[in-house]
This record gives structure tokens, C-alpha cells and sequence, in this order.
């Protein structure tokens, strides 16, 4: 078995190189990556279709932003299926929780919890700051949903879950989860009801007091927004399920 | 409304998962109701795209997400969805199962996953958009995405099941993965290659720069091919689906075994025809010389595990790997008529196996069991459960007047206009495999047989039977009636066949397939 396993690795990294003597030149300008009409548009118009500076969220929150939906939907789905896998239902919640060896019972440390309390406003002021900031700098949703659930799962690291999970508890979470995708969702919906396409942002301008480039421009954050709702509460439920294998209760 | 059609088809199950999702925790019962709803909005959707698409001078739809429309913006700054008769038809059949499967799931979900409506309707609701997507993307890049929604969904509901669920959950995470990743790289190399990502604009390179020798395409194709052949569990790598499905839930098995493996066959399909074209794919390679024989090996061994289970639904997740061959093989023996068999052998197979599922499924529930020793007196007990069961496997065999007897028609008449003898031979042979699982399977219900062999109805059938075992014990009818219209639609595809080949017909007219052999 583990000599097939050897030659299909060998044959897959054959067929690898056999590949890499076709690749573009490094940093060739005519490559077809490069010198395509879409890659063109993008570097060319993306300020005068959107006015966003940063193209590459334009890119991703725009004109690839049925994508990015769907992305935003596959980290909704995981929390939910490791929630859905996890949690304990009926005659098995109740059963006692499994008694673990070596388990101490210790008191939070003096100087980590100190230390996360001063940092923990730090960390989700930064991450406000990347989300906001997405269109103009590098940040986005994603980046900064995560910055935010790592915020939650360093309260819960420092003290314990319960802890944690008073400022935001699971359930609230997978609502926020649903928020953030009906937030996209919604402004794409919404769009296609103001008689756009679906995720024609444009379309917005028609209640927003702001042309046609700037309703996209805004409707970016607001998508953008959506997505780091998903992330944080996303990040935070997995967290909290991995770790006490379901029951969100006890530490580590 | 109407021009919104195709946007309207995940648009529904979308905010229907999240509305699940939403007041799942506090009002459970709501779930299934919201969930039957978004399917029927889908399902309109779904009937309207096709409409449209009929309506079209040029049988196809094209629908630019954020409005950025080729005709005002290069092709392929934007996502587009385009529907044509293949990818509408395909979607129709995964909307439509979804919405039966929905209806039927109500009990069994309520039973097997307890207090788990919330999570089970938001990811089933999820499934389907990812499906639906797949068929309809017209972007090589989204149609990733898609499968990922499609494979994750997938992972969550059939794990929600038993603890040997979530093993051979982690199997599948595994090798679907695998399979996802060889897609990604290969879909990498041809943007590489390409400097697009819209399938209609991959397809205009190629021609324009007359890449067929490229050597980073041909391994772009070699990967694509490997990635969905991963996923649509082709014989070799078939080993995560038979032990996923079999230990899934009954409403997941029920949604899954019918439609993922299909909507991989439609990748494959799309991949060979419309983004690499069919010179790239069948006259460059020598695909279509070895493909055939692994067809053959794959179909051959899957109708024989399949003689070799003693219980129906697992006997059943064998067929699905035996049908994937049929339908790949369709592709590569590259023959008009072979396509046609192939496009029609999806819906058609799709029809069939959710039939089969759904009487599987009321079975478990009555008996406890699918093995072959607690059938006895079934057609007695459950006379209709058990009629549109059959009408499911004599579908499967290819009976007529049955959907299955006229795809597998096509499949045989393309096999033997393209010469390829080995590929007719396998097909008949795994016929008279499942004549033989089938009619097994009336035995072993008719006859009462005990589980020692021995038969104590002395040719009395299950008359002999105490009347214990034989009062009329119906199924519940949320699960009888969607079982019984899955039966009709397997005899109305059947009897109306032609208007079907002939909407794929439109669509395969302009590749110019050879009728004859390719070779």
C-alpha cells in the first residue's frame, strides 16, 4: 500500500513539473494573467466603476462579490455543522460530564488576566479599525472578524469559557452568524428589488443621497460589515464546541 | 420578477437556511415548514428559468451577479450564471428532488437527529443551493465555491447521524477534499494559461492562442478530470461513498445519493464540452482510448460488490458507484448518442435512486433494519411503500416503459455506433446483475423464507405468514406520497422521453459530436 501511495506521489509531481516548463516567465508582463482584458479593467477602472483605492477588495466585495457570499457562507456552514455534529441533545446532555484526569481546578492567573484585560479593547478597537478600513488599505470582514473572535477566545483562554461566553453566548452567536449572511445577503436582495441585478450595488443610489460609484463604495462596508459578523461569531462557536467536545461549560 | 428567475433559486433556500438557522433553537417546529416553503420557491424559480430558456432565441440565459454584463464590461469581471438546456434541466431535477426529499424528511428528521431541526434544515437548505449553483455557474472559479458549500453541507449532514456516521464522515472530509484541491489546482493553471475564469471565455483562448498542446492545460485538464472523478466517487476512488451514505441519516441519504454524485457527472460534462471544447478533450488525448476500460473495470466491480451485500440500502450505495460508471462511460466513449445518454441518464438516475431512498428509508423506520432477514411480508404490509420502491428498481434494471430503460438505450446505441464493444458488454452485464439484486429482493419479500433458508411457506408465499407479520401497516403519508410522485415522475420521464432528449439534443447540436465512432 505504501509503495502505490509512493508511485502516485511520484507520478502527481512528474505531471507537476511536466506543467512548470509551460508557466508564464516570473513577472512577464504579456502573460495571459497579466495582459487579459478583465486584469486590465480591473487595474485601469476599478476607481472610476467603484471609487474604491484598493482594488483588490473591489475585487473581492464586487466584481467577484457572488463569490465572497458564498465564502462567507461556507465558514456559516462549518460553525453550524460543528454545532449541529456536537451538541449534546435530549437524555445525553444531562449525563454527566466526563471526568477528566490530571484536571486542575486553578484559580485565572493574576498577571494573564491583567494583561488580557488591558489588551483586549486594544485588540477589538484594531479590528473595528481593519474592517473599516478594508476599501482604502489592505483589511476587510475577513481579517477583522478574526481579530475580533480571537478577542472572545482570549477572554475564554485567560479565565474560562463561562466567562466568555457572558459576553457572548453560543446561541447569540449563531444568530450573529445569520445576521452577518442576511446583512449580505439582504443588501444584494435588496439591490435586485430596487430593480438591479442581485449584488448590483448601484442600484442603492436610488435611496442613498450618493451616484451610482459611491452607493458601490458604501455598499462594500456594509457587506463587508456582514462578513465580520460572521467570522467573529463563527470563530467564537467553534471554538467554544471543539474545546468542551459539545458541553460549553469547564476551562481548557 | 421573471428576469430574476435565476437569482431567485438559491435566493429563497439562502434565506430560508438562515431563517432556520435563526429560530431553530427556539421553535424547532417551524424549521420544516420554512424549509418546504423556500424549496417550493426555488422550485418556481427553477420552472421559470427553464421557461425562459425555452423562450430564448438562443437556448440559453445569461445573468450577470452586481451587474457586470459583457455587453458594457470585458467578459468575466463579473460572475455570470448562464442557463442552457443541460444546466437548467439538471438544476430543475436537483430543485425538485430537494423539494420531495424536504417534504419526506419531516419524521425522520424528527427522529433520528432530535432537536437538531435547526442546524439539519439550515445545512440541507445549503446543499441545495450549492447544487442548484453548480449547474448553473458559468464561472470556473465559482463553481469551486459552489462545490465547497455542496461538499461542507454535505460533511455536517451526514455526520449529524450515528457515531459510525462521523467516521466515515471523516473518510469522505479526506478524500473529497482531495478531490476539491486537484479541482482548485487544475482551475489555477488554466487562469494561468487563460487570464479568465468565465467558461465561455476560457473556451475563446483556447481557440484564439491555440493552447491544445500546452502542456500546463493538458495538466489542468488531467487534475480537473481527477478532481471530479474524486468527488463523483468513480470506482477506484469510490471508497468514502458506500459506508457515508449507508450510515447517513435517512432524509441525508435521501438528498445526497440521488443528486451529488450527478451534479458531478454535469461538471464533467460541462468541463469536456463547454470550457475545454471537444477537440481539447477527445481528439488531443488519450483519454478517450484508456477511460472506456476503467469504465468497464469500475462498472464491473461495483455491480459485483453490489451482488455481494446482504442489506438493501447498502446494496444500493453500490448501485450509485455502478450507475457513476454508466454515465462517465456515456462521456468517453465520445458519441453523440452516447451524451445524450449520459445527460439523460443523470435525470433519469437522479429519479430512481431518490425513489429507491425514499422507500429504503420508510423501510428502516417500519423494520428497524434494512438487512435482508427482516423483509419478510413487506408487500403485505406496505403495498404502495413497496410499489413505488420497485418502480424505482425496475427502473434501475431498465424496464420499459421506465426512465431508466430509454437513458440506458442511448447509452447502449452510443456505445455501439462508437465501436466500443467492451463498454456495451459491461452495461449488459451489470443489467443482469441488478435483474438478479432486484428479483433476490421480491424473493426474499414474498417468499417466507426464514432466516436459517428454509422455507416454511411450502410455496404459499408470505400467505403462509401468521398475521403478525402481514396486517396493513401503511407508512406515514408525508413519506408515502413524496415516494409515490418520485415513482410517477421515474414513468412520466419514461413515457415522455422524447420532449426531454429533445431539448438535449438542442444543446448538443452545435458541438458537433461525431455519430459514428470518434476514433
Amino acid at each position: 500500500m505504501k509503495k502505490i501511495a509512493l508511485a502516485v506521489t511520484v507520478l502527481t509531481g512528474i505531471l507537476l513539473l511536466y506543467a512548470a516548463q509551460d508557466f508564464p516567465a516570473w513577472g512577464d508582463l504579456q502573460s495571459p494573467a497579466s495582459a487579459s482584458p478583465v486584469s486590465k479593467h480591473f487595474i485601469a477602472d476599478t476607481g472610476v466603476d467603484t471609487e474604491v483605492p484598493n482594488m483588490v477588495t473591489a475585487v473581492l466585495a464586487d466584481y467577484r462579490g457572488f463569490d465572497t457570499m458564498f465564502e462567507t457562507v461556507v465558514i456559516f456552514i462549518a460553525g453550524i455543522a460543528i454545532i449541529g455534529i456536537l451538541r449534546r441533545t435530549g437524555a445525553d446532555a444531562d449525563a454527566p460530564a466526563l471526568k477528566r484526569e490530571n484536571e486542575i481546578a486553578a484559580e485565572p492567573d493574576l498577571i494573564v488576566t491583567n494583561t488580557v484585560r488591558l489588551l483586549v479593547p486594544v485588540i477589538q478597537l484594531f479590528a473595528f479599525y481593519v474592517l473599516a478600513h478594508g476599501h482604502v488599505s489592505p483589511g476587510g470582514g475577513f481579517q477583522g472578524g478574526v481579530i475580533m473572535g480571537a478577542s472572545f477566545i482570549l477572554v475564554a483562554l485567560a479565565w474560562d469559557l463561562p466567562k466568555a461566553m457572558d459576553r457572548l453566548s453560543v446561541d447569540r452567536a449563531v444568530m450573529l452568524a445569520g445576521v452577518g449572511i442576511l446583512i449580505y445577503a439582504g443588501i444584494g436582495l435588496f439591490s435586485m428589488l430596487l430593480g438591479g441585478e442581485f449584488l448590483d450595488y448601484a442600484e442603492l443610489s436610488h435611496v442613498l443621497p450618493v451616484s451610482r460609484e459611491m452607493a458601490r463604495y458604501h455598499a462594500m462596508l456594509g457587506v463587508e460589515i456582514g462578513v465580520a459578523f460572521t467570522v467573529t461569531a463563527v470563530m467564537f462557536a467553534i471554538y467554544a464546541n471543539l474545546s468542551t467536545r459539545g458541553r460549553l461549560e469547564g476551562g481548557l | 420578477m421573471s428576469e430574476n428567475s435565476i437569482a431567485l433559486i438559491f435566493v429563497f433556500p439562502l434565506f430560508g437556511a438562515v431563517l432556520c438557522a435563526l429560530v431553530g433553537r427556539k421553535s424547532r417546529n417551524l424549521c420544516h415548514p420554512i424549509a418546504v416553503a423556500s424549496l417550493a420557491g426555488a422550485l418556481w424559480g427553477g420552472i421559470e428559468t427553464l421557461r425562459r430558456v425555452i423562450a430564448s432565441e438562443t437556448n440559453e440565459v445569461s445573468y450577470y451577479f452586481g451587474g457586470w454584463n459583457a455587453d458594457a464590461y470585458p467578459r468575466g469581471v463579473g460572475i455570470e450564471f448562464r442557463a442552457d438546456y443541460l444546466g437548467a434541466l439538471i438544476m430543475l431535477v436537483v430543485v425538485g428532488v430537494a423539494f420531495l426529499v424536504a417534504i419526506y424528511s419531516k419524521l425522520p428528521v424528527a427522529e433520528e437527529t432530535p432537536e437538531k431541526e435547526g442546524p439539519f434544515y439550515t445545512l440541507f437548505l445549503l446543499q441545495v443551493t450549492g447544487l442548484a449553483g453548480i449547474c448553473l455557474t458559468g464561472d470556473a472559479f465559482n463553481l469551486y465555491v459552489l462545490i465547497e458549500v455542496a461538499a461542507l453541507t454535505g460533511y455536517g449532514l451526514i455526520a449529524m447521524g450515528s457515531a459510525r456516521a462521523a467516521a466515515a464522515t471523516f473518510n469522505y472530509v479526506i478524500l473529497g477534499t482531495i478531490g476539491a484541491s486537484f479541482y482548485l489546482l487544475g482551475v489555477g493553471y488554466v487562469y494561468m494559461k487563460t487570464g479568465t475564469l468565465n467558461m465561455v471565455g476560457i473556451q475563446e483562448v483556447i481557440t484564439a492562442n491555440g493552447l491544445a498542446d500546452s502542456a500546463a492545460m493538458q495538466v489542468a485538464f488531467v487534475f480537473i478530470c481527477l478532481g471530479v472523478l474524486i468527488k463523483m466517487a468513480f470506482f477506484p476512488f469510490h471508497a468514502w461513498l458506500p459506508n457515508a451514505y449507508f450510515h447517513a441519516p435517512t432524509a441525508t441519504s435521501s438528498l445526497l445519493a440521488p443528486l451529488v454524485t450527478k451534479v458531478m457527472i454535469y461538471v464533467m460534462i460541462r468541463m469536456t464540452l463547454t470550457v475545454f471544447g471537444v477537440d481539447f478533450s477527445f481528439e488531443n488525448t488519450l483519454w478517450t482510448e484508456v477511460i472506456p476500460w476503467l469504465v468497464v473495470i469500475a462498472i464491473v466491480c461495483a455491480a459485483t460488490m453490489a451482488l455481494a451485500q446482504r442489506d438493501v440500502k447498502k446494496m444500493l450505495t453500490y448501485l450509485i458507484v455502478a450507475e457513476v460508471g454508466y454515465m462517465v462511460g456515456g462521456i468517453w466513449v465520445y458519441n453523440y448518442y452516447g451524451f445524450i445518454g449520459s445527460i439523460f441518464h443523470i435525470i433519469s438516475d437522479a429519479c430512481m435512486t431518490l425513489c429507491l431512498f425514499l422507500g429504503v428509508g420508510i423501510i428502516l423506520r417500519k423494520r428497524r433494519t434494512t438487512h435482508f432477514d427482516g423483509l419478510r411480508g413487506l408487500f403485505r404490509k406496505m403495498p404502495f411503500t413497496m410499489g413505488g420502491f420497485f418502480v424505482g428498481g425496475f427502473s434501475i434494471i431498465g424496464l420499459p416503459p421506465t426512465c431508466g430503460f430509454f437513458s440506458k438505450w442511448y447509452l447502449i446505441t452510443g456505445g455501439m455506433l462508437a465501436e466500443r464493444w467492451e463498454y456495451m458488454v459491461a452495461l449488459m452485464f451489470s443489467t443482469m446483475v441488478m435483474v438478479v439484486l432486484f428479483f433476490r429482493l421480491i424473493e426474499r419479500i414474498h417468499l417466507a423464507v426464514t432466516e436459517s433458508g428454509e422455507n416454511i411457506g411450502h410455496g404459499h408465499g408470505d400467505l403462509a405468514l401468521p398475521e403478525s407479520e402481514t396486517f396493513f401497516d401503511e407508512a406515514h403519508w408525508t413519506m408515502l406520497v413524496p415516494l409515490l410522485l418520485s415513482a410517477s415522475v421515474v414513468l412520466v420521464i419514461g413515457i415522455f422521453n422524447q420532449d426531454i432528449v429533445n431539448l438535449i439534443q438542442d444543446f448538443l447540436e452545435p458541438f458537433d459530436l461525431p455519430k459514428g465512432t470518434g476514433r
